[in-house]
C-alpha cells in the first residue's frame, strides 16, 4: 500500500488530542483552506444516558491503516497535509476522541477530502468503542471493514 | 525439516493470535500462540478457538480476520511467525 506523505501526521493518543498542532501541523503558505473534524463524546446512545467511553485499538494496523487513508486522500483530492489523530482509553462526555485536519488550495478539495478521511476511518480502522452507562456498558455497534474476496487470498491457498 | 528437531515432532507452523473487543472478553485471552499443520489456513485457526470454546462459533459471521495487519479472506493460508486477528464490527471515530 501507499504510504502517506511524511508531511502528513498520524497519531494514536492515551491523553488529549492537540487539536491546535493538528491544524498548526497542516497549514501552510500554499493553502487557502483548513477543514478539521472534530469527533467527541456525545452525552447519549440510543436514548440511554452515556457515562463515559472506552476505546482500544489495534494499533499497528491501526496506525497503518490510518496512514493509508491519508495516502489515499493524496491520490483522490488535491490537498496539501493531512493529519489524523484518534484517542485511546476512556474518555467522557464533551472529550475529542479523533480529529482530523486537512488543508489544500481551496476550500472544495479540503472539505471533501475531510469528510472522506473520517468516513473511510469509521468504516476500516481496527479501533473499537465500549459505551458505559448507569446500568451496564455495551460494546458499540460497528462496520465490518471490507476484507478481500477468497479469490484474492495468496495463490499458495490452492 | 531441521536435522535438529526430533524425529517424533511432526512439522508444524507457530502463529500468533490477536482478539479484540467483544471477541477478546468471549476468548477469554488477548492474544495467544497457536501451533498448526503446514497448510492450515485462517478458517482452520478460527475452527480450533470454537472446538475449545463453542460460544465463539456465533462470532464467526460478525467478524473479520487479518494477517500480519492487513484484512485478509478466511482462505488465506498461515506462514509460521504470521500475526492473525480477529476483528468485530469496528466503531472508532
Amino acid at each position: 500500500m501507499a504510504t502517506p506523505p511524511s508531511s502528513d501526521l498520524i497519531l494514536l493518543v492515551h491523553q488529549g488530542i492537540d487539536a491546535d498542532a493538528l491544524v498548526h501541523h497542516v497549514r501552510t503558505g500554499a493553502d487557502g483552506a483548513i477543514v478539521t473534524f472534530d469527533g467527541c463524546v456525545r452525552n447519549q446512545s440510543h436514548g440511554r444516558r452515556t457515562l463515559y467511553l472506552d476505546y482500544e485499538a489495534y494499533e499497528s494496523m491501526a496506525l497503518a491503516k490510518m496512514g493509508e487513508i491519508a495516502a489515499e486522500v493524496h491520490t483522490k483530492f488535491p490537498i496539501d497535509r493531512v493529519a489524523i489523530a484518534h484517542r485511546l482509553g476512556r474518555l467522557e462526555i464533551g472529550e475529542t476522541s479523533v480529529f482530523i485536519a486537512v488543508s489544500a488550495p481551496h476550500r472544495a478539495a479540503a472539505f471533501e477530502a475531510c469528510r472522506y478521511a473520517i468516513d473511510t476511518l469509521k468504516r476500516s480502522v481496527p479501533i473499537w468503542k465500549k459505551e458505559y452507562f448507569e446500568d451496564g456498558a455495551v460494546w458499540a455497534d460497528g462496520e465490518l471493514p471490507p476484507v478481500p474476496q477468497d479469490t484474492q487470498a495468496r495463490k499458495s491457498a490452492s | 525439516m531441521s536435522s535438529v528437531a526430533p524425529s517424533s515432532v511432526k512439522p508444524s507452523i507457530r502463529v500468533k493470535v490477536l482478539f479484540f473487543g467483544r471477541l477478546k472478553e468471549a476468548a477469554g485471552a488477548a492474544e495467544e500462540f497457536v501451533e498448526l499443520a503446514p497448510g492450515s489456513r485462517i478458517e482452520d485457526l478460527f475452527a480450533g478457538f470454537t472446538a475449545r470454546r463453542p460460544e465463539l462459533a456465533r462470532y464467526r459471521s460478525s467478524l473479520v480476520a487479518s494477517r500480519n495487519q492487513e484484512f485478509a479472506a478466511w482462505s488465506t493460508p498461515l506462514d509460521s511467525g504470521d500475526e492473525i486477528a480477529f476483528l468485530p464490527p469496528v466503531s472508532g471515530g
